[in-house]
């Protein structure tokens, strides 16, 4: 920016400034009350936690104190129901992947003793036939 | 090895003195953006709230770029609730609801009435110095919104371009392009209404 553009600038300055005075005094006291709620809520000081050492100790390097501290426990609130889930869409896939072999097996255990048809292979009821089968037997 | 020394936090009179610095002009800023006198009364209050709970551990340096920060963000979330509300207004603007017209024509009817009572004196002089400062006022509301940010932030808030760059989420290039347009912008609104300043 140029000189022209900065006396501008400052010169719009000004004249915002001098509007602050026009402020009417129920709004500068809304301020300063908002101001002091503020001031109540400030953040406590820290320093302590910004400067405690670092506690040695806890198994492999876990400190146990932590786990059971506010945000340990949190982590474990939102570890545990992730472990159940994952747990147990780990054991509907075992039990859809042994009932998938169990199904082949027992077709294969059928083709092989040659009890079947040939023309049972083309047929789409076959398994309604293995059914009929079986009651027979 | 020598480590940089630790940036002390702010004390309680430290932040006091900065709110106190900058809540007229936070809240003329807000007034700038949403253009209602309570809307941006709110708008500074939750700003300074956030400032002092969320970071009133903060060294005192770094106080001006973390609160024009909040504020802006606070801007833009009242402007989100006002999106969301008059979408909902307009869905149900066919049941005859008038209360929300009465309600802003009172705010208006009010604010004019602040501006006429402090604008007030018997001088003539005064009276056309106050409407000159008036119309600065008024040019500097019509900015586009990032060109006032930047602007204001810069210039009346005596933050760098770092600073600036940093609490608007945005590039030093774009914080200095933002002022240079700013300034051309006022310079001929207020040029077309027989300024010069």
């Amino acid at each position: 920016m140029n000189t022209d553009d900065i006396n501008l600038a400052y010169a719009v300055r000004r004249a915002l400034n001098e509007q602050l005075d026009t402020l009417p005094a129920p709004t500068t006291a809304r301020l300063a009350a908002a101001r002091a709620t503020a001031l109540a809520r400030k953040k406590a000081d820290a320093p302590q936690r910004a400067h405690q050492p670092a506690r040695q100790g806890g198994l492999f390097g876990i400190q146990i104190g932590a786990l059971f501290s506010g945000a340990g426990l949190g982590r474990i609130a939102v570890a545990i129901p992730l472990f159940a889930l994952v747990a147990g869409l780990a054991g509907v896939y075992q039990h859809e992947q042994k009932q998938h072999i169990a199904d082949v097996a027992e077709l294969d255990a059928a083709v092989l003793s040659d009890e079947l048809p040939l023309t049972a292979y083309l047929d789409d009821g076959f398994n309604a036939y293995l059914a009929s089968q079986k009651r027979t037997q | 090895m020598a480590h940089p020394p630790l940036e002390r936090m702010a004390t309680d009179k430290e932040l006091s003195d900065f709110l106190e610095h900058v809540e007229r002009r936070a809240f003329k800023q807000a007034v700038y953006a949403v253009r209602k006198d309570e809307s941006a009364f709110d708008i500074v209050q939750d700003a300074m709230i956030k400032l002092a709970e969320k970071y009133g551990d903060k060294p005192a340096a770094e106080l001006p770029m973390l609160f024009q920060r909040i504020l802006q963000t606070t801007i833009l979330d009242y402007f989100r609730r006002e999106k969301v509300r008059n979408t909902w207004v307009s869905l149900f603007s066919g049941l005859g609801r008038r209360d929300g017209d009465d309600a802003e024509f009172d705010i208006l009817a009010t604010y004019e009435a602040e501006q006429g009572s402090s604008a007030a004196e018997s001088s003539a002089d005064q009276v056309e110095r106050a409407q000159t400062l008036q119309i600065i006022e008024n040019e500097v509301q019509k900015l586009p919104a990032r060109q006032r940010e930047a602007f204001l932030m810069r210039y009346w808030q005596d933050m760098d371009v770092a600073e600036t760059a940093e609490a608007m989420g945005c590039s030093e290039g774009s914080v200095k392009t933002h002022c240079s347009r700013a300034t051309h912008t006022l310079a001929a609104a207020l040029k077309a209404k027989g300024l010069t300043l």
